[in-house]
């Protein structure tokens, strides 16, 4: 049994909330904006300071380094000034002996604003052009000359919701401080070197003074890649002002209304297709509410425009992207980074296209794939390599038994009223690495003791996808060690710096090969060590360096299997011969690019494959569905360890599903987030999981895997996509109440609520 | 032992009893300190973890054991919502306790192996508490089937599995109940024994009064000298207010312990149902006998919340949003409420005068609710249609009671609906159009026509009006699809 997986059921594992605090510690608050858009007229914290066992309670005045916190763009201050730009914005910091006092504390800040007139909504930002940043633009062929040779054209607007992470564990710092300005931070963050650069920055001090570490965290799903640097700042201020440790764990409603959810999306599109349902031309706009701020709004639009075509290949295509500036938190980055968004758009006009042949929409599914000889380049000039989509495709339509269940399906919805049942194929391929080019790299120190044991430091962050599973089996393996004789240290700055964030789902790409890196530079000087000593044997045939393995806790000349020296032996006879036992290893992705002003290039080191096959049942009446079945075939590659994969890939199947049908995001005419705790926001239960529920991993091609560590696959972020199987199953029940002869409205989430919209819309009872 | 209104309370964690003197005033615990606040503070079982404060995520769910019968009846709860003196006299079980270290080896409990084995576990933030629901479900089921299973565990939310896992592994380690618990059994009954209180425990702190009667006699002359304290039962209710609107909780009366209000009885008229009775406990008596509430109330909260919360709590609460009020309102249930003096029988209808309202006078508890027993041939049904299925609020839920008479005409129907106005609301518009008419799809329509305009529900995070509208036209034509013959 894993360690970590030990420690998790036995209730072991120490999560930031669980370290046992220093006496002193103080908790901290957080005071933030009640208005969506106003400017700060006067305000005071005097009455809050004075309350018995309040230690501080600071505003911006009281920052000593800079008051910015965006991690790209400087446009996101650390603590509000004269002006307020949503609600949840931070606005006074304070520090009391525990939580209720604090509370009590905020109660007595007074603040007067005066409102201006907010964005609320993307429609709105779009009719008041509030743009964030300029549009931007991917085409390749020509879209007036497509359209024309297209035999019919849809036209048609997708909305998506906003999702919440709902990670379990809500964003933790614990901060304290050392000798002069030393500041030592212990975060929930997915992105340590990050949370150190923007906390040095606010504090005023060097990088070298702040030291961030984490052991694990809670979940995280792209809501701790930035947002976690907030409350690490706000923490480190706190300690700093009061100089005693402070602890912040923010309370599951505050979690909710001040950090940034996945970005809504409004896109229009136009899309030409012929009599077969071969897309010849698409024209789409993916207009996207960043929120307040930039955040990482920008590399989620270009993620979203890079994944606009999905699995199909488009001759004329054109994507325009456009972020706006809304008076809403700051969005921010989850699972699928954008791709859902856009994913979402063209699997839907698939199926209205299917609608409006009458064919069967995993057929043009089939014919638009990307081919493997020809049609297999992408709109901004990647080679589609490796392709496996009519491989899968081929293989679930059979064991899915699709056309089968369809048949029945459809005589179900003949003889059924109120209850009709919905099937859908979908398909993904997701482009795998930072589409910031240099962003994919990674750092490693391994260490060896004089025992024989090995410490493992890396830059990645274990939060659930069992990175650090993953990279105790690569150590072991490499140094052919018991797993018993590694330990994964917890993630240091100090140890690794200048770490990209764990995202992207590249953290076992890109960490594990650095691991290996500083293995095989350790490994080296050992088995050239070990070859000296057995050729100190004087035997008559020389041991050869090339011939020296590791295994099972020994080090063995391959030649000569008699020649063999255990692990701890030879570790201690190096050290005495001075020979270094540790290293250091360095990894960045090979060959990848892009040209952002041209939109062309290599950004992705491999693409990802996966289908979903998902039946529904829809009550007409409630608009409640249910899954009846999901089959996912997925390829991971050359998985790195199955069960691990099976869970990322049922996790974020689930996850999908969840933001396809019942986390429902709204809001009031002010701005406020109504749905702010897990009262009214809903994800999946075990009860919400397909009754039948078959997820395997593709397994036919073991060689033919990229260039990767041990020919394995990212698997994070893609299965999410599959969900829209569900999603589109939904759509099929709800139109065959017309017996698919209207196309209904539809978007995402499709909640019970949205269903019976639409059906009402359909038809009257 | 007695140790009568001694200002302390004694309990069980895992093997350790510990005894809490609030007379202590400088004391970081005060008598509404929740259990989850208590463990995460003043010991070291960090694996009890806080995810919402509010009883929907299960990361907090500790296992309660209670003396039944000379046996120890194993309940999962939400430790965010319980006042310390609520566990008085029980055993709370955390998952530190469940494997042990023999010879610097660790044995595992079966389901703690099954969930590894299975790899139920991703982030690990949740899981301890899923062990605790595993754990429960251990003790109380053998080899449950799956829709049991995904009922019992929807209290308990993960991000992470997919819960795919978790399944497997009930399904692979509930086959027997023994383990070390049953072994230590017969030694830890005899603890519990020893610690419960025979009589009131009143806990005095600073400000701070919270008291705890076993008869009802005493807590009617407790409430009647106290009337402005606050009742509680199974206060899950009550703990929202303190743990998300930071309210303080002074006064405090709760009548967890009394056991005389907890059961379900009939007669030849009437069920009778004892206002402490616990939703959970009251499942097991609806089956067979008023199935329209056991419909509804099978989707009531999750079993950790049904462990606490009781019938009385939820029709005191006078919520329009509640469960129980529709269901007991179209069966022309009334409640008992008693003062130290006197009792009244009242109509249900006339015990909700308001939003959250109820007619109880400041020193009376209810105390009973009599549910009249239905002619056999009325169709009775409810429905509850909430945003998810499990552990959600229902957006609208509604009861039918229907009498026909000869050729299908209607003779009576009661129409209640939760979730479209301020109380839970008879349709009497409706109820008017259909009586004395036929049972037939025209006037069905018709009817559904009147009850779309009959009530004007509000927006909010769980629907807009227009939903709600909808969902309470179409219940009406859904009653009448499955009823159609
Ligand atoms: C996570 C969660 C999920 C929930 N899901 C549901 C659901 O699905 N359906 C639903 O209907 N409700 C639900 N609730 C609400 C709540 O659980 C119920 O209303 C419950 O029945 C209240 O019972 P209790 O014993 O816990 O009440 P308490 O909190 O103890 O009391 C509630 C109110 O009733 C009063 N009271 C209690 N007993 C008496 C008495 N005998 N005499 C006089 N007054 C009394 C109290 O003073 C208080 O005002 C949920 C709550 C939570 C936290
Ligand atoms: S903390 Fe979420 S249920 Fe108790
Ligand atoms: S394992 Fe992460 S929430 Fe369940």
């Amino acid at each position: 049994m894993e360690e970590q997986i030990i420690k998790h059921i036995t209730g072991e594992s120490l999560f930031v909330n669980d370290i046992a605090e220093p006496n002193d510690f103080l908790t901290g608050d957080i005071f933030y904006s009640s208005k969506a858009y106003a400017e700060i007229k006067k305000y005071d914290i005097s009455k809050a300071k004075s309350y018995p066992g309040v230690y501080a309670v600071l505003s911006y005045k009281d920052i000593p380094g800079i008051n910015q916190m965006g991690p790209v763009i400087n446009d996101e201050l650390c603590l509000a000034e004269d002006k307020v730009t949503f609600i949840g914005q931070a606005i006074f910091l304070i520090a009391a002996i525990n939580r209720e006092t604090a509370i009590e504390a905020k109660k007595l800040i007074s603040i007067e604003y005066e409102e201006l007139e907010p964005v609320l909504s993307i429609e709105d930002a779009i009719k008041k052009n509030t743009l964030m940043h300029p549009e931007r633009k991917i085409e390749r062929g020509n879209i007036e000359e497509g359209l024309k040779t297209s035999t019919h054209i849809i036209k048609g607007t997708l909305k998506t919701g906003a999702q919440e992470h709902w990670y379990l564990e809500t964003q933790t710092t614990l901060a304290m401080s050392g000798e002069g300005n030393e500041m030592k931070i212990f975060s929930s963050t997915q992105h340590p070197s990050e949370t150190q650069e923007i906390t040095a920055k606010v504090l005023g001090i060097n990088k070298n003074q702040v030291e961030v570490e984490n052991r694990r965290i809670g979940g995280a799903f792209g809501g701790k890649e930035t947002q976690a640097n907030h409350t690490a700042t706000w923490a480190a201020l706190l300690c700093k002002a009061t100089g005693r440790p402070v602890k912040i764990h923010l309370f599951r409603d505050d979690d909710q209304i001040i950090t940034g959810k996945r970005h809504p999306f409004l896109i229009n599109y136009t899309a030409g297709f012929n009599e077969e349902g071969i897309i010849n031309t698409y024209d789409v706009e993916l207009n996207s509410d960043g929120g307040a701020v930039t955040d990482l709004s920008l590399a989620i639009l270009e993620r979203a425009m890079l994944h606009a075509d999905n699995a199909y290949y488009i001759p004329n295509i054109r994507i325009i992207g456009k972020v706006y500036k809304t008076n809403h938190l700051s969005n921010t980055a989850m699972r699928g980074f954008g791709a859902p968004q856009a994913v979402a758009a063209i699997e839907n006009i698939i199926e209205m296209i299917a609608r409006y042949l009458k064919k069967d929409s995993a057929e043009i599914r089939r014919k638009n794939f990307y081919k493997t000889d020809n049609n297999n380049i992408t709109h901004y000039g990647q080679k589609v390599e490796n392709n496996r989509l009519d491989f899968i495709y081929e293989k679930i339509y059979k064991s899915s038994e699709y056309i089968l269940r369809k048949k029945s399906i459809d005589e179900f919805n003949e003889q059924n009223k109120y209850f009709k049942k919905g099937i859908s194929l979908t398909p993904v391929k997701f482009g795998i690495s930072f589409t910031t080019s240099f962003l994919n790299q990674a750092g490693a120190l391994v260490i060896i003791y004089r025992d024989g044991t090995v410490l493992v430091n890396h830059g990645g962050i274990e939060m659930g996808q069992g990175l650090n599973i993953k990279i105790r089996n690569i150590a072991a393996c490499e140094f052919g060690l018991d797993k018993e004789r590694i330990k994964i240290a917890p993630t240091n700055t100090s140890k690794i710096p200048n770490t990209s964030a764990t995202a992207a789902s590249t953290g076992s790409d890109l960490n594990g090969m650095a691991v290996k890196i500083a293995i095989d530079k350790i490994k080296k000087r050992l088995m050239k060590f070990a070859a000296d000593i057995f050729n100190s044997d004087n035997y008559d045939r020389k041991t050869f360096y090339d011939d020296i393995i590791f295994h099972k806790n020994f080090i063995i000349d391959s030649a000569n299997p008699d020649r063999k020296i255990s692990f701890t032996e030879l570790v201690e006879r190096a050290y005495i011969n001075q020979i270094s036992l540790f290293d250091t290893g360095y990894y960045r992705t090979p060959n990848i690019w892009f040209d952002r002003v041209k939109g062309t290039g290599k950004p992705f080191h491999y693409y990802v494959f996966g289908m979903a096959v998902s039946e529904i049942l829809l009550d007409v009446l409630t608009g409640e569905i249910k899954i009846l079945r999901t089959d996912i075939l997925h390829d991971p590659g050359r998985s790195l360890d199955e069960n691990i994969d099976l869970g990322q890939v049922t996790g974020g199947f689930i996850q999908g599903s969840g933001y396809c049908t019942t986390e429902d995001i709204k809001w009031d005419k002010e701005g406020n987030l109504l749905n702010h705790s897990p009262d009214t926001y809903k994800i999946p239960t075990i009860d919400d999981i397909p009754v039948d529920f078959r997820v395997e991993l593709l397994k036919d091609f073991p060689d033919q895997n990229p260039d990767t560590i041990r020919k394995s696959k990212a698997v994070g972020e893609p299965p999410f996509l599959l969900a829209f199987s569900v999603w589109l199953a939904i759509k099929y029940a709800i139109s065959s109440i017309c017996k698919h002869t209207k196309e209904p409205e539809f978007s995402i989430p499709a909640t019970n609520e949205n269903i019976l919209q639409s059906i009402e819309k359909l038809i009257n009872f | 032992m007695e140790n009568s209104s001694s200002n302390s309370i004694r309990f069980l964690l895992n093997d350790l009893l510990y005894k809490i003197d609030f007379s202590d005033n400088k004391s970081q615990i005060k008598p509404t300190t929740t259990l989850l606040n208590f463990l995460r503070t003043q010991t070291n079982l960090k694996s009890v973890k806080e995810g919402c404060a509010e009883g929907d995520c299960g990361a907090c769910t500790v296992v309660m054991g209670e003396t039944e019968h000379n046996e120890i009846h194993y309940t999962p709860v939400n430790s965010c919502l319980i006042f310390l003196p609520m566990i008085n006299g029980k055993q709370i079980i955390t998952t530190e306790y469940l494997s042990e270290k023999k010879d610097d080896k660790q044995i595992l409990h079966p389901i703690q192996s099954a969930l590894a084995e299975t790899y139920g576990t991703q982030c690990g933030y949740c899981t301890p508490g899923i062990l605790m629901t595993m754990f429960a479900i251990y003790k109380n089921y053998s080899d449950p089937d799956e829709k049991t299973i995904k009922k019992l565990l929807s209290g308990n939310l993960c991000r992470c599995t997919g819960y795919l896992p978790m399944l497997e592994a009930v399904r692979k380690s509930s086959k027997n109940r023994e383990d070390k618990f049953s072994q230590k059994e017969k030694a830890t009954i005899e603890i519990l024994k020893n610690i419960k209180n025979h009589s009131t425990i009143s806990i005095k702190q600073n400000s701070y009064s919270y008291h705890i009667p076993c008869s009802l006699n005493d807590a009617l002359d407790i409430y009647n000298n106290n009337p402005e304290a606050i009742i509680i039962n199974g206060a899950t209710d009550t703990a929202i207010r303190q743990t998300k609107n930071n309210e303080k909780l002074f006064n405090i009366i709760d009548i967890s312990h009394i056991e005389e209000l907890k059961y379900f009885r009939k007669d030849n008229d009437n069920y009778y149902i004892g206002a402490g009775l616990c939703i959970q406990k009251l499942l097991g008596f609806l089956k067979d006998t008023i199935t329209s509430l056991y419909d509804t109330l099978e989707y009531f909260g999750s079993w950790q919340i049904r462990n606490l919360a009781t019938i009385g709590g939820n029709v005191s609460t006078a919520s329009p949003i509640g469960d129980t009020l529709p269901v007991l309102i179209s069966l022309k249930s009334s409640v008992k409420l008693k003062n130290i003096t006197k009792e009244r029988i009242i109509n249900i209808e006339d015990f909700i005068i308001d939003y959250r309202k109820t007619s109880l006078k400041k020193d009376e508890l209810l105390t009973e609710v009599i549910i009249p027993k239905t002619p056999d041939n009325n169709i009775i049904k409810s429905y509850k249609v909430s945003k998810r299925k499990e552990l959600d609020i229902s957006t609208v839920s509604t009861c039918f009671n229907l009498s026909l008479g000869a050729n299908n005409v209607i003779n009576e129907i009661i129409i209640t609906y939760g979730g479209m106005a301020k109380i839970p609301c008879r349709a009497k518009s409706t109820e008017k159009f259909l009586t004395g008419k036929k049972w037939c799809k025209e006037n069905i329509k018709e009817a559904g026509k009147i009850l779309f305009n009959e009530f004007e529900p509000i927006s909010d995070a769980r629907a807009e009006a227009m939903t709600r509208k909808i969902i309470c036209r179409n219940l009406l034509t859904k009653f009448w699809s499955e009823n159609q013959n």
